[in-house]
């Protein structure tokens, strides 16, 4: 394989304490090198980023971008690509496409690569819903790929935590992961879909009881927290909480961040549960993130991503099928909702976030106070739960926010007066330095996930790489990047999409007891509308597979 | 002896994809298919496995048919009802690359999949009726004769974990134009005729909203006693899990009306969802992988179920860019259709087109299809000679298993052979 300098930009690499240093980077095999030690040695192609800004690749550690809610959406909204701008022309060998709020499967990895993202990680697939989810990534170039699995639902777990057997648990886990060929584990609304499956009263506090199941979320998430670090996987449980949305949530997150004490535990979306006030109350509604950011702050097992809303049109869709109901009926708009059996719910409503309407202007100011008040910027992750809050494609307005006061005053100004006394934005004032982008946008999601390939520039980690023209509109700089290099290829070249490889699917690699395994297929022939012996997925069914985590690490150690 | 199994085998010959059968081959024929319903049974036990040598030199069809498709300015490809997702995934990168209208599915996806875009779905995967549900639609469906083992397996007799009582433990519903196989074994029968269906739907829905109406009014609209009516939404409402059961067309009425009875059972399925109720609505399931094909092509466009790639761009609009009826108006030029369709669902004036229209088939060179296309080029029978992917009606995908060798190319061999053909010319 082919050698590439880049050659005297602005390094930013947060992960090996480098901070706009003038060098080289050299890239050989589809990995970083270090510099030759021959001071003649020259590489088959060079960059000339003199004068440009050069990071790792951007990670986002939580979007939707695969698998039957995401093409369900694709599906139901015809209405958002069809204009001339929500539309992706074929050339060369590149497929055509479409956009909107939810782009179709390649014009999602164009339009990644195309803001110098090169990995993304599906945060929702129920474990049934992988072998739909994997294709979708067989179809979606250019970046790596990975899964979560949902399982805060799941009647394997739930039957297992009620057992209250640890061995039990950590065994339901790795079976479900193994079988999904997925990432890491996630917990949506812990016992609270399944309550709602059952048409019981909602689940709103840590210590309400599922029926039947007679499991709590505290047990729930707890549990599966723990089974995640023993079982040693890279990414800690990946944690949507209860109450989504609604006024006074912020009790419950505080309440469940204590819970997770002694565990890892990574919070998906914050802003989304960092409200105070009462339930169907809107006038008292308010921003409660400065306890829970200091919380966290505090906490070195936890971290967050932030779930940031931005004005538009876009699609809600979650795994927490009650939250969907909800929204149904409260925006009158169509809904797909689709119960999965042994796991979960899941629900798509279209919804058009107003400057103009209260609520949705200070769940902008929340989002935005949570990047300003989490002092150490390796804790949280910039995302907007593409496409809950915003989509992916609006990561740039993000970066533009964080790095200028002036703006978010701008903006703040716009919105109706009484966002400005329900939240603490308008007295912050800190501005994110091009370091501090570059940890919540690569280097922080990357440690976050475990992956120690990457999110940095140090010598073995993946090549992939952005460099941008540096612009005192921060919106322009981070929208279109002059170089994108995936696994050492340049994709994007003078800012135009170049080619497309595929991307990696990076999954985690576990042992699964066989006796185990024997049981809990034994209980989805009794129980599931298919043959348990197509549940799983074999590696063969993934597109370009990369194991990681702890067999992976355990090898790169001996 | 040269025994063999292949299990478990997923049958994609009704809408069910039963994918828990077993069968054994003895000598090159299957002899036995267990879990096979009596619908099936027949088509598989006997079936030759043996490897065939079928196909000779293809070369020239190859090129023929990439060179028409080449020289086509408005080509359509359609089928892919029976095809492996796999397969739909190449016949969409070949639309892509040369700019056709590309068609998945049967009639009734067009309209099924507008009135989803129109109001969405209630749905759920069948396990969850299976453990969940104690009242069961079936509107204007036999399955007991169509989708024999979905009532066993699926919708009525499983025990589930919420649902132990099994067939006793469940209300069963049938809404049909006359007293059917699945009614005569059904709880509640309610008679309708087709013309009414639609009137019907949205009667229920009022009801259920407790909406004031003239009770002459909805029995000269529906044809129906109030009271009957009355009695079946209570039971609707008081179900703690309910499943709506409805065929492609969403009823026999006309199927001018499918879109509007599609919608009528959304909205009604979406009213039912109380606090304290779970409702949802599920197709009984086309034969094949209509399903699976529509998901391909809206991943890889965003569009489905008829995508117009002529412009560069996918472009959908309902009826105006369906393959089938632009052959009809005699705007296509070419037309590939990939797999063993029913022409008898075409427009008389689609048929009647392709006997003036170049075409291509690539499917089963027993198929009928294969003698009067202006090319053939033999394929794989997806389900039975190719391994893949299928899709149910509930999203659920579910690997499929071949149980013979004929030698032939599979569809998708074809399609990327015609793809790197063209692209060599260009």
């Amino acid at each position: 394989m082919s050698t590439l300098r880049i050659a005297g930009g602005r390094i930013i690499d947060p992960a090996n304490g480098v901070n706009d240093e003038v060098g080289d980077l050299w890239i050989k095999d589809g990995r970083v090198a270090a510099a030759p030690t021959d001071p003649g040695a020259r590489a088959d192609r060079t960059i000339d980023a003199r004068g440009y800004v050069v990071m790792p690749g951007g990670v986002d550690v939580h979007s939707h971008i695969a698998g039957s809610k995401v093409n369900a959406a694709r599906i139901m909204r015809p209405e958002e690509r069809r204009s001339e701008d929500q539309v992706m022309r074929r050339w060369g060998a590149f497929r055509s496409g479409t956009i909107g709020s939810v782009p179709s499967s390649f014009a999602t990895g164009y339009q990644y690569a195309g803001l110098g993202y090169t990995t993304a990680v599906d945060a929702a697939i129920p474990p049934l819903g992988a072998r739909h989810a994997h294709a979708e990534f067989g179809d979606t170039p250019l970046v790596d790929k990975a899964m979560l699995v949902l399982m805060g639902n799941n009647h394997a777990i739930l039957d297992a935590v009620r057992a209250g057997d640890p061995a039990r648990i950590e065994q339901a886990v790795a079976w479900l992961l193994d079988a999904a060929k997925g990432f890491g584990v996630k917990a949506v609304n812990p016992g609270g879909v399944e309550q709602w499956l059952q048409g019981k009263d909602r689940i709103s506090g840590w210590d309400d009881r599922v029926d039947h199941f007679d499991v709590t979320p505290r047990e729930i998430v707890t549990a599966l927290a723990r089974a995640v670090d023993a079982l040693g996987l890279p990414h800690p449980l990946h944690f949507h909480g209860l109450n989504l949305g609604i006024p006074g949530n912020w009790v419950q997150t505080l309440e469940g961040m204590k819970a997770l004490d002694g565990s890892r535990a990574h919070l998906a979306h914050i802003q989304f549960h960092s409200y105070g006030g009462t339930p169907d109350q809107a006038g008292d509604f308010d921003s409660q993130v400065a306890p829970l950011a200091e919380y966290v702050d505090s906490h070195p097992n936890l971290t967050v991503d932030v779930g940031q809303v931005l004005f538009g049109e876009t699609t809600s869709m979650t795994a927490d099928g009650p939250v969907g109901h909800f929204l149904a009926n409260l925006l009158g708009r169509k809904w797909y909702s689709l119960n999965v059996e042994q796991e979960d719910g899941c629900g798509v409503v279209p919804i058009t976030y107003s400057d103009r309407n209260y609520v949705h202007a200070l769940q902008w100011a929340i989002g935005l106070e949570w990047f300003l008040r989490v002092g150490d910027p390796w804790r949280i992750a910039l995302s907007t739960d593409h496409p809950n809050g915003a989509t992916f494609r609006s990561y740039p307005d993000v970066i533009a926010l964080l790095m200028d006061s002036g703006l978010r005053a701008e903006a703040l100004a716009k919105l109706p007066e009484r966002v400005r006394a329900r939240s603490g934005l308008a007295d912050l004032s800190r501005e994110y330095t091009l370091a501090e982008i570059a940890i919540v946008t690569r280097a922080a999601p990357a440690r976050i996930l475990g992956l120690s390939h990457k999110g940095h520039l140090g010598p073995g980690a993946d090549a992939d790489v952005t460099i941008y023209a540096p612009d005192d509109d921060k919106r322009r700089m981070f929208a279109l990047p002059r170089w994108v290099v995936k696994a050492g290829e340049v994709v994007v070249d003078d800012g135009e999409l170049r080619s497309a490889p595929g991307g990696r699917t990076l999954y985690t690699g576990l042992d699964v007891d066989p006796e185990a395994r024997a049981e809990l297929e034994g209980r989805l022939a009794r129980e599931a509308s298919f043959h348990p012996a197509n549940f799983g997925l074999k590696v063969d069914d993934l597109a370009d597979p990369l194991e990681v985590g702890p067999k992976e690490r355990e090898a790169v150690q001996e | 002896m040269n025994m063999s199994r292949v299990d478990p085998f997923t049958c994609t010959f009704c809408g069910c994809l039963c994918d828990d059968l077993a069968l054994t081959i003895d000598g090159g024929t299957i002899v036995e298919a267990r879990n096979a319903c009596d619908l099936v049974r027949p088509r598989l036990v006997g079936l030759s496995t043996a490897r065939g040598n079928e196909v000779g030199d293809d070369e020239p069809a190859l090129a023929r048919a990439a060179a028409l498709l080449r020289a086509a300015r408005a080509p359509v490809i359609v089928g892919l009802g029976k095809s492996s997702n796999e397969t739909v995934g190449k016949a969409v990168a070949l639309a892509d690359r040369i700019g056709a209208v590309v068609q998945v599915g049967g009639p009734a996806s067009g309209p099924r999949i507008t009135a989803f875009q129109r109001g969405g779905l209630v749905s759920a995967t069948l396990g969850e009726v299976k453990n969940r549900a104690d009242v069961v639609v079936f509107w204007a469906t036999d399955p007991v004769v169509t989708h024999p083992r979905h009532w066993e397996r699926y919708s009525v007799e499983p025990v589930g974990r919420f649902t132990p009582e099994g067939r006793a433990g469940r209300t069963v519903v049938v809404i049909d134009r006359e007293r059917t196989a699945t009614a005569e074994k059904a709880d509640v029968f309610l008679q309708v005729d087709p013309q009414n269906e639609l009137e019907l739907l949205w009667v229920l829905r009022g009801l259920a909203r407790g909406i004031p109406m003239k009770e002459s009014r909805i029995e000269h609209a529906t044809g129906c006693g109030v009271s009957d009516l009355k009695n079946v939404v209570e039971l609707l409402k008081l179900a703690r899990y309910g499943a709506w059961f409805g065929g492609p067309f969403a009823g026999r009425g006309p199927v001018a009306q499918a879109e509007a009875r599609h919608q009528a059972v959304a909205g009604l399925v979406r009213d039912l969802n109380s606090p304290t109720s779970r409702f949802v609505a599920i197709g009984m399931g086309e034969a094949g992988n209509a399903h699976g094909a529509e998901a391909v092509l809206a991943w890889q466009t965003g569009l489905t179920p008829s995508v117009d790639l002529g412009a560069g761009v996918p472009e959908a609009l309902p009826g105006a860019t369906s393959g089938v009826e632009r052959l009809a108006r005699g705007e296509a030029d070419c037309v590939l259709v990939v797999g063993d369709v029913t022409l008898d669902d075409w427009p008389d004036a689609a048929r009647a087109r392709l006997t003036s229209t170049p075409w291509i088939f690539v499917g089963p060179p027993e198929s009928p299809l294969a003698a009067s296309a202006t090319v053939a080029l033999a394929a794989a029978t997806a389900g039975l000679d190719e391994d893949g992917t299928v899709t149910r009606v509930d999203g659920v995908s579910l690997p499929i298993r071949a149980v013979r060798d004929r030698g032939l190319p599979t569809e998708g061999d074809r399609l990327v052979a015609l793809l790197s053909r063209i692209e060599a010319s260009l």
